[in-house]
């Protein structure tokens, strides 16, 4: 099995560019390949969601994924939610809501509660706590009882509603309108990141280094 | 101390920046697959090795010869047993370690441990302690010289002729038997191990996924040979323990071994039905309750015996001398004359383990125990559970308080735990609900479950509590710098409990620095000073106390400083705790801060002391702390599925004097979660081949979101006496308290049918049984059938 595919994706707006097997998963391309140690793997079986991304917007246990199926799509992992637009150069609203309702204790699984809470919010900006819990009920943790993820992912809806509001919009932009929103200075959105939400491409050897 | 500090160590948590196991990369790595047994019990005939070395990327397989040249084929276990790293004679459970493959990379390791053939002459297995203890079950540990049995070890406590007494006197006896389950911990992070010898400076580096980096670097010592200051443990962030990482497994050996004998570094990492197949369990206690008491409910004594489990090799990690673990805390919160354990453990074909997952050594078990029996009790006699408790409760004034096994409890306040839970679970009103809907033949039923528990915690007093013989004390180590900033050292190690928040608190508040000038280091063997881990909820009581007791050392040579600083003499200088400054008796404004202080003991140090400013404790405690609470669950049990909801769950806990509110309320509720995973889902069995049946993420199950309701958490404060900041341990309180309150409130759901007890994990089946038993299961309607079979098509419209 040493037949080996050239693959690219584009991780948290970086395009990178990866040899891999046809079996190797995902999870491990990203981790081992692309050196983002935050995706985390807690089973053998699918049901854990310690590996949660978002691949093109959609979020998915990336221990279930082959990284050849990933070939060309973007992908969120929690190193990228930093550079995320609403996250204004700072902490994403979901990272400080984790921070400030005690939404992570050994942090093992925090990284994919952050990322299945923001396909959430992405889709439902003002979820009710039935429907935050059920769309963690993929994301297993073993030390919080849930009650303050609950609570954290509450605070990044509050916080990125504020935040829309403060902007003059009436609801935060989804990814999908993101497109077309002005951020007040642009025609165009451009959340700065390259190859993402029309940024600069990458530059020659943008393709292997990120910060 | 006292405040919502939120956690200094989220950042890195929250932005993917923690330095777990499997995140550590060196230059040349290598990485291990295990072998292991697919049978339970069975003789092993051959391995042979030779299709998997010839794969690319396979560097090396390991077997039991292997490391027989080094004396590693055995490791000494914490119970004074040995047991096998690699099989090469016996494989003893199913997921036993029986070589090693060692590879370029991951995928290649599992290649090539496909690829070794190993040949099996199948054995009778024996998984149940019941069997295993029979006459003619099938010996087990031949290797044991003169064994002839799969006795593991008796035990008992108490006096038994005067528990025997009372009971032939009682005017009133319980008995139940209660089986608590075989579980796993399951941390979402496994066990792994970088491996890393370093030829060149003769120097073991091991990064592992270790509670107890210390005491593990000593077993490796003793183990390997190699002389301890050329070993280093690292245990960088864990994700989760739980117990789970505090033996020393098969894997970190192997990974440990094979790097010494490759001189490459190599990576161990196992997968989730490894951990939970393989590593150490928790529970598996047959146990059988009684209670002899008055007919008004006063509890004369408590008998109990135990038939344990301890897998094939007794591995249990726990203190030495105790090999039942602290179970004999099982009189519970009760004022109760005489008591009487026993206790026989067996040899079986599954893994070894019994101490962990929030057990506190065995105090999940005890209370367990003894708060079902009380309910027992006080059905028996007609009597409000609550009322039971309160007429037999240790009386605060009874405190410190010497119990019949010979435990010495350091304070409490039991009955207002009690009253502070009732009161918020608005008991009363529900115990009228729970009335109504029996009287209204309603289709949900309401049960209430009670528990009211006391913790043993802190292990523990050097004179008794030891790990492999040593001493039971932790440590701290604390230096401020020149410009006021301090670090502090423990010996415990963090899982997840925010000891890099609530250790700077303590710092904080003995020395009067800003909690982010104090940062925590923990789980580096090479330069944090030597602590026996963190398990048990021992960090607070022990090396929270070394933590304030080495600030106060830094604040007595700190006050000779500030008199030096502000010229005058040391007598007349006091220490304000509200402000954290140094002031001359009677001028408060003649003051210096700590910052002031610590650029004094570098830069002008007064003559007669050394220069800087820092300090060590080793604190052995003097008495554990025995911290407690009352729990009470209201669940609806639905007469038609048996399915279990949580209607109310109120968990009141006193810990002593609270570091921080924030994240003690972290720490109750995931270990409520655990208890409600514990009494709901959560079961590792075995069929009669032994082969596991809940070995995985499909079959072991844990909560989700969906599973957990909302918990309310009160508290009440009842500092521990002899602690230096009256705090006692708390982590694994929800996890012992809440399991009896949870199977209470099930059982009191149908008690008035006569249901006396619901074994562990009370699944919907489980449940539904006894409901059908109890003549109280409600099928349905028996026109449903008709529609369904007459209009199909129109009821499954109507359904969707």
């Amino acid at each position: 099995m040493t037949d080996e595919r050239e693959i690219t994706l584009t991780v948290n707006g970086t395009k990178r560019t990866i040899e891999v097997e046809p079996r190797r998963l995902l999870v491990h391309a990203i981790r081992e390949d692309l050196d983002l140690t935050g995706t985390h793997i807690g089973c053998d079986t699918g049901n854990c969601g310690a590996c949660t991304v978002l691949v093109d917007d959609e979020p998915i246990k990336s221990c279930l994924t082959f990284a050849v199926q990933a070939d060309g799509s973007e992908v969120l992992t929690v190193e990228g939610m930093e550079e995320l637009p609403e996250s204004a150069g700072d902490l994403h609203p979901l990272q400080e809501g984790f921070h400030e309702e005690h939404g992570l204790q050994c942090g093992y699984c925090t990284p994919g509660m952050i990322l299945a809470g923001k396909a959430l919010l992405d889709e439902n900006p003002d979820p009710d706590e039935d429907e935050i819990r059920e769309a963690i009920s993929g994301n297993l943790c073993r030390c919080t009882g849930y009650q303050n993820i609950v609570r954290s992912i509450e605070y990044a809806a509050d916080e990125l509603e504020a935040r829309a509001a403060a902007d003059g919009g009436t609801s935060i932009p989804d990814r999908a309108s993101n497109a077309s929103a002005t951020d007040g200075s642009d025609a165009a959105f451009d959340c700065g990141l390259e190859n993402c939400c029309g940024g600069p491409a990458a530059g020659a050897d943008g393709g292997e280094s990120r910060e | 101390m006292g405040e919502e500090v939120s956690r200094k160590e989220d950042r890195r948590f929250i932005t993917g920046r923690g330095n777990y196991v499997d995140d550590v990369k060196k230059p040349g790595m290598l990485h291990c697959e295990l072998v292991r047994s697919p049978h339970a019990h069975a003789r092993i005939e051959e391995i042979d090795g030779s299709r998997a070395m010839a794969l690319d990327g396979v560097v090396a397989v390991l077997t039991a010869d292997d490391l027989l040249e080094y004396d590693l084929a055995t490791m000494p276990t914490l119970m004074d047993d040995t047991q096998d790293v690699l099989v090469n004679d016996k494989v003893k459970f199913q997921s036993q370690e029986v070589a090693a493959v060692i590879a370029e990379d991951r995928y290649a390791a599992k290649d090539g441990a496909e690829k070794v053939d190993v040949s099996y002459d199948v054995l009778e297995p024996v998984v149940d302690a019941e069997t295993a203890l029979e006459d003619d079950a099938p010996l087990i540990r031949d290797d044991i010289e003169g064994k002839e049995d799969n006795h593991c070890f008796d035990w008992e406590t108490g006096d038994e002729e005067a528990t025997d007494e009372a009971f032939e006197n009682a005017a009133v006896t319980v008995e139940e038997e209660m089986f608590y389950q075989r579980l796993h911990p399951a941390p979402i992070e496994t066990c792994g191990a970088v491996g890393d010898y370093d030829p060149g400076k003769d120097k073991l580096t091991v990064h592992m996924t270790s509670q107890a980096p210390h005491i593990h670097r000593t077993l490796f010592a003793q183990v390997s040979g190699i002389p301890e200051h050329k070993i280093r443990i690292v245990s960088p962030d864990v994700g989760g323990g739980f117990g789970n990482k505090v033996p020393i497994y098969p894997g970190y050996v192997v990974a440990a071994a094979a790097s010494y004998v490759l001189e490459r570094p190599v990576k161990w990492i196992e997968e989730r039905s490894e951990n939970i197949q393989s590593t150490g369990f928790a529970r598996d206690y047959d146990m059988n309750g009684e209670i002899a008491a008055t007919e008004d409910g006063e509890i004369r004594a408590i008998r109990v015996d135990v038939l344990a489990n301890h897998g094939a090799y007794n591995a249990a990690a726990q203190p030495s001398k105790f090999p039942a673990g602290f179970f004999n805390i099982f009189t519970g919160s009760y004022d109760v004359e005489t008591a009487y354990g026993s206790l026989s453990a067996a040899y079986t074909n599954t893994a070894p383990g019994g101490i962990a997952y929030r057990c506190s050594f065995r105090v999940t078990e005890a209370v367990y125990l003894v708060e079902r029996m009380v309910k027992v009790l006080a059905d028996e006699l007609g009597m409000d559970p609550a009322d039971v408790r309160r007429r037999n409760f240790i009386q605060p004034d009874q405190f410190p308080y010497e119990s019949p096994t010979g435990w010495n409890y350091d304070s409490g306040d039991y009955e207002t735990a009690l009253d502070e839970a009732l009161e918020m679970a608005d008991y009363e009103a529900y115990r009228d609900e729970q009335q109504r809907r029996i009287d209204e033949d309603a289709d949900k039923l309401l049960g209430i479950g009670i528990s009211s528990f006391t913790e043993v915690v802190g292990a523990g007093p050097g004179k008794s509590c030891d790990i492999a013989g040593v001493e039971m004390f932790d440590s701290a180590d604390i230096r401020v710098h020149p410009t006021g900033k301090a670090t502090l050292r423990v010996g415990v190690q963090t899982q997840g409990q925010g000891h890099e928040t609530t250790f700077a608190q303590i710092v904080a508040e003995e020395l009067g620095i800003d909690v982010d000038d104090v940062v925590v280091e923990h789980g580096d063997t090479d330069t944090d000073p030597y602590g026996l881990g963190t398990y048990g909820s021992r960090s607070t009581p022990v090396a929270g106390a070394a933590t304030a007791i080495a600030a106060r050392k830094i604040r007595d040579k700190a006050k000779s400083i500030a008199a030096n600083e502000l010229e005058a003499a040391e007598e007349d200088v006091e220490w304000d705790r509200e402000s954290g400054e140094f002031h001359v008796a009677g001028a408060p404004e003649r003051s210096v801060t700590v910052t002031e202080i610590a650029a004094g003991a570098y830069m002008n140090h007064p003559g007669g002391e050394e220069p800087g400013l820092e300090a060590v404790n080793y604190y052995d405690p003097p008495e554990m702390t025995y911290p407690f609470g009352s729990y009470v669950v209201i669940v609806e049990v639905d007469r038609e599925t048996g399915e279990v909801e949580f209607e109310k769950f109120v968990a009141v806990d006193d810990c002593g004097n609270r570091i921080n509110p924030m994240i003690i309320e972290g720490q109750i509720h995931g270990g409520l979660a655990q208890g409600i995973g514990t009494a709901m889902m959560e079961q590792i069995t075995f069929d009669d081949n032994g082969n596991v049946t809940g070995g995985d993420f499909m079959n072991y199950l844990l909560p989700t979101a969906m599973e957990i309701p909302e918990f309310e958490t009160g508290h009440t404060v009842t500092p521990s006496p002899h602690h230096p900041i009256g705090a006692k341990g708390v982590g694994e309180s929800p996890t012992v308290g809440s399991p009896p309150a949870i199977v209470n409130a099930v059982v009191d759901a149908m008690a008035h049918a006569g249901v006396s007890h619901v074994e562990m994990p009370m699944t919907p089946d489980v449940v539904w049984k006894h409901l059908e038993e109890a003549g109280l299961e409600r099928r349905p309607a028996q026109n449903l059938e008709f529609e369904l079979a007459g209009d199909a098509g129109e009821s499954v419209t109507d359904d969707d």
